[in-house]
């Protein structure tokens, strides 16, 4: 009996350290939205005027966030959905179409912005505000809702 | 007997009375002002209160709003249907004529004399200035129409009796705006208006008392939230509310939906928000300027 009981124990062990190592891709996209934050930041302080328009800067955040468009995706793997304080919602594995759809609609609008080329603080309105556009859709859907 | 008699004939008679007292009363047309109507005004007002956050038609998201209601509205009372306020004249508000629907709006009276329930939050828009109601009503009927039927409100009792509603009136119907602003400062008046009016912003951001009106010395001091989980923030300038956010940040976060950490807003402010984005930028920086001025509670 107290056999069983052991090999049950060492099998949740077993169990949790696999979970723990297949984690990081929980890590590796909670700094991907970091540096997506970090970009909107940059984009954003321009906008609301704090920062004077700077093109080369605000490329570069463009170029950011088509980093997340590309990368993300795959950072949502089967067995990454707990730990971390992951603010992933269940709803990116049980409606990944859903998810995907939303991504894509992220990943069109950077690409737009970035095609766009923006040479002005108006011109950069107008391409940052469907990307805003989409990491709100996502993030409604697809992110738990947070207590503050 | 014959006291018991007399006393139950008081009680009938105090019951008639409050009744009375109590009963729809609307406006009449010599009340409305003499006004041209002004479309683009009413359809800014139409934003401002996010009429189509609650009255478009189930899964639409169509330009111009189709507004054939259908949404329940779970609430601790029972659930709400939310009705059809498109121009179709059976079964929407086509055939109301402007002084319906001020008195809807400012009276909550329906134009067949009955209280509507508070969860069409007239108790703000009693607020509202009878010439944007004219403009609002007016930017209506130029919507679409939906022909949809409406569908019967499911409410417990005694929710489920409507001349009750007169006595919410009674205590929670109040014309009088909330925050004093002084009278030369255009802004913030201005401000106060979309707040405490049309934007019915305290509706959710204001916790209610034991009769389901407003606690308004809690105005916009946050609210458990009627969906059901968590809170309602805190939106007064004190450290538990936006004491951290500029104006600017209030002006953007309503235009952009970004706070000033660059989160998204969420929730049930998502729907508001792509509202706010649509008013011009000098009612979005109103806005901002009235609730960095509205004293801070905790």
């Amino acid at each position: 009996m107290s056999r069983i009981i052991v090999s049950v124990i060492l099998f949740s062990v077993f169990l949790t350290s696999n979970a723990i190592a297949g984690s990081d891709p929980i890590k590796a996209r909670q700094h991907l939205m970091e540096d997506t934050r970090d970009a909107a930041k940059v984009v954003g302080g321009m906008l609301k005027g704090n920062q004077p328009f700077d093109a080369d800067a605000a490329m570069a955040a463009l170029n950011t966030w088509k980093k997340t468009a590309t990368e993300a995706g795959d950072l949502f793997p089967e067995g990454s959905e707990t730990g971390h304080d992951t603010e992933a919602k269940a709803t990116v594995w049980t409606d990944r179409d859903g998810f995907n759809a939303e991504m894509e609609k992220f990943n069109v609008a950077v690409d737009a912005a970035i095609a766009a080329n923006p040479d002005s603080l108006d011109a950069l309105k107008a391409a940052a505000g469907p990307v805003f556009k989409s990491c709100k859709g996502c993030h409604e859907g697809y992110r738990v809702e947070k207590e503050d | 007997m014959k006291r018991l008699a007399i006393a139950l004939g008081l009680m009938a008679l105090a019951a008639i009375l409050l009744l009375f007292l109590t009963r729809p009363s609307g406006l009449s047309s010599s009340d409305l002002p003499v006004h041209v109507q002004d479309v683009s005004n009413g359809e800014l007002l139409f934003h401002a209160g996010g009429c189509a956050s609650c009255h478009s038609s189930a899964n639409t998201d169509s330009e111009p709003p189709v507004l054939g209601g259908g949404l329940a509205m779970e609430t601790p009372f029972g659930t709400f249907r939310v009705p059809n306020i498109s121009p179709d004249r059976g079964n929407g508000i086509g055939e109301w004529t402007t002084l319906d629907f001020v008195n809807a709006m400012n009276r909550g009276v329906s134009p067949d004399g009955r209280h509507y329930y508070p969860a069409f939050p007239y108790a703000s828009y009693v607020r509202m200035n009878l010439t944007d109601l004219v403009d609002l009503k007016s930017y209506l009927d130029t919507l679409p129409v939906a022909d949809n039927p409406n569908e019967a409100h499911e409410l417990k009792f005694p929710w489920n009796i409507r001349a009750g509603i007169g006595l919410w009136k009674l205590v929670n119907l109040d014309a009088a705006t909330v925050i004093a602003v002084p009278p030369e400062n255009d802004q913030l008046l201005r401000g106060r208006y979309l707040v405490e009016g049309p934007g019915h912003c305290g509706e959710c951001h204001t916790p209610r008392n034991l009769s389901g009106g407003l606690n308004i010395g809690r105005w916009l001091a946050g609210a458990p939230n009627p969906d059901g989980e968590g809170k309602v923030p805190n939106i007064t300038p004190d450290e538990k509310g936006l004491a951290d956010w500029s104006q600017g940040d209030i002006e953007y976060y309503l235009e952009s939906g970004l706070t000033p950490d660059y989160d998204t807003v969420g929730g049930s402010m998502v729907k508001v928000q792509e509202n706010m984005a649509r008013l011009p930028e000098d009612d979005r920086a109103a806005i901002a300027a009235y609730l960095k001025a509205i004293p801070p509670l905790r």
